[in-house]
């Protein structure tokens, strides 16, 4: 990591920046989806480009990623309300972009060597960050990732994604929702804890919560997608797009985009009951 | 007479406490630190042990869903969370969303503790962790200290 560290931290600009239509899909797998809320504006990342849209998924301004994180992107993180994207995966570390994706600046002063493979955002405080590490556990940076530090262990089983919730009655100021290889963990951001959120057994492959209702989240996994109405107490299968999820992301208003294996996004605006 | 005094060890406490997070632990005055052991004796160790080591399966919520006083010592969480948290939910409670019951998981104590019994019990929990975790604390209630 320190090889890309020294690459990362000059700064990487991307040349070539495409505007393309939402139906074609993409020609690698689509591994992550954000939101950023202050500007509507939709994201996706492939393994090699980073996508924007404004209009909810119609068209797409691809923008390459960086040459150390193509092929490597795992997550992608969006602060909502600050603007600022992050970018991890093995042998990138932490990646930030304050203008969509252009240029990106390595962020990793205070984590150790090692594969980041979850981040995300506050809820509520754009600059905290969080940023699982597989072996390590789950590192917190509150000043955008200039620095970090190591919080928790993490659940025993391993995490896959993680979402940051604003869901009510936390010690602290929200939730952390985990898919895992076994099931949705689920703890308050005071790191008091980890609990197994409902009776999902199988690898979860991703997890995201409504903005607008927070107990209520997503999961998908190899069974299909799940819906929790109370915070991940109890799930209820509902209507899957017709392909592996990889990502889910719900949108302020409501909106659930899911990311499948093919390249494809699916859009529902009415809580998965139909999808287009 | 007895109170008179532990009412001015815990007052003289309290001030010193408000900015303990700038401070190495070592300058907390003994008899500081026992009064805190005191009112913890009393009103906490019922649920969080004798010595600090929390309920028989802290991790594991119960049948009603409540999960069990958890240690302060070493190795529970306690020594993560700032003094203005640690001292908003001692005064406050806190119920765990998932309870299947009403009631607060942890039991308020305003009104029953003063202020700066709050932070006399506070220190002396402190002085149950790990150097590195006193270290830590330090630094989470560098910008959320005592009220």
């Amino acid at each position: 990591m320190t090889a890309v560290k020294k690459i990362c931290g000059v700064l990487l600009v991307s040349l070539l920046a495409v505007t393309e239509a939402a139906g074609a899909g993409n020609a690698s797998p689509i591994v992550a989806l954000g939101f950023e809320a202050s500007t509507q504006t939709l994201i996706k990342v492939d393994t090699d480009a980073l996508y924007r849209s404004d209009d909810e998924g119609r068209k797409w301004v691809r923008t390459p990623l960086p040459p150390s994180a193509k092929g490597h992107t795992l997550t992608v993180a969006v602060s909502g309300k600050g603007g600022a994207l992050y970018l991890a995966g093995p042998g990138v570390g932490v990646l930030r972009s304050e203008d969509g994706g252009l240029s990106w600046l390595a962020r990793n002063e205070g984590l150790p060597e090692g594969t980041v493979v979850a981040l995300s955002v506050h809820a509520d405080q754009p600059d905290t960050v969080y940023a699982v590490l597989s072996r390590q556990g789950i590192f917190r940076s509150e000043d955008g990732g200039a620095s970090w530090r190591l919080m928790d262990k993490g659940p025993r089983k391993s995490i896959v994604q993680f979402v940051h919730s604003n869901m009510p009655g936390s010690m602290q100021t929200g939730w952390f929702f985990a898919a895992t290889t076994k099931g949705v963990s689920r703890a308050m951001d005071c790191f008091c804890g980890w609990r197994d959120a409902g009776g999902l057994s199988g690898k979860v492959s991703a997890v995201s919560y409504d903005p607008s209702q927070p107990q209520h989240v997503y999961a998908a996994s190899s069974e299909g997608l799940f819906l929790s109405v109370n915070g991940g107490e109890q799930w209820t299968k509902t209507l899957s797009p017709p392909a592996a999820i990889a990502a889910l992301i719900v949108t302020p208003s409501g909106t659930l985009y899911a990311a499948a294996g093919d390249g494809k996004l699916y859009r529902s605006a009415d809580r998965a009951k139909t999808w287009e | 007479m007895r109170s008179t005094i532990l009412g001015a060890v815990i007052a003289i406490f309290g001030l010193a406490a408000a900015h303990a997070s700038d401070k190495p632990l070592t300058a907390l005055d003994p008899g500081q630190i026992k009064a805190g052991r005191m009112v913890y004796e009393k009103h906490c160790a019922v649920c969080h042990g004798v010595r600090a080591e929390g309920a028989t399966s802290w991790q594991q919520p119960d049948a009603q869903g409540e999960l069990p006083a958890p240690p302060h010592d070493p190795e529970g969480h306690t020594w993560k969370h700032s003094d203005a948290m640690l001292y908003r939910i001692v005064m406050q409670g806190w119920r765990d969303p998932f309870n299947k019951t009403t009631r607060l998981t942890m039991p308020a104590f305003a009104g029953i503790l003063s202020p700066q019994e709050v932070r006399a019990v506070i220190g002396y929990l402190k002085t149950l962790w790990r150097s590195e975790q006193q270290r830590f604390q330090r630094e989470e209630s560098r910008n959320q200290s005592f009220p």
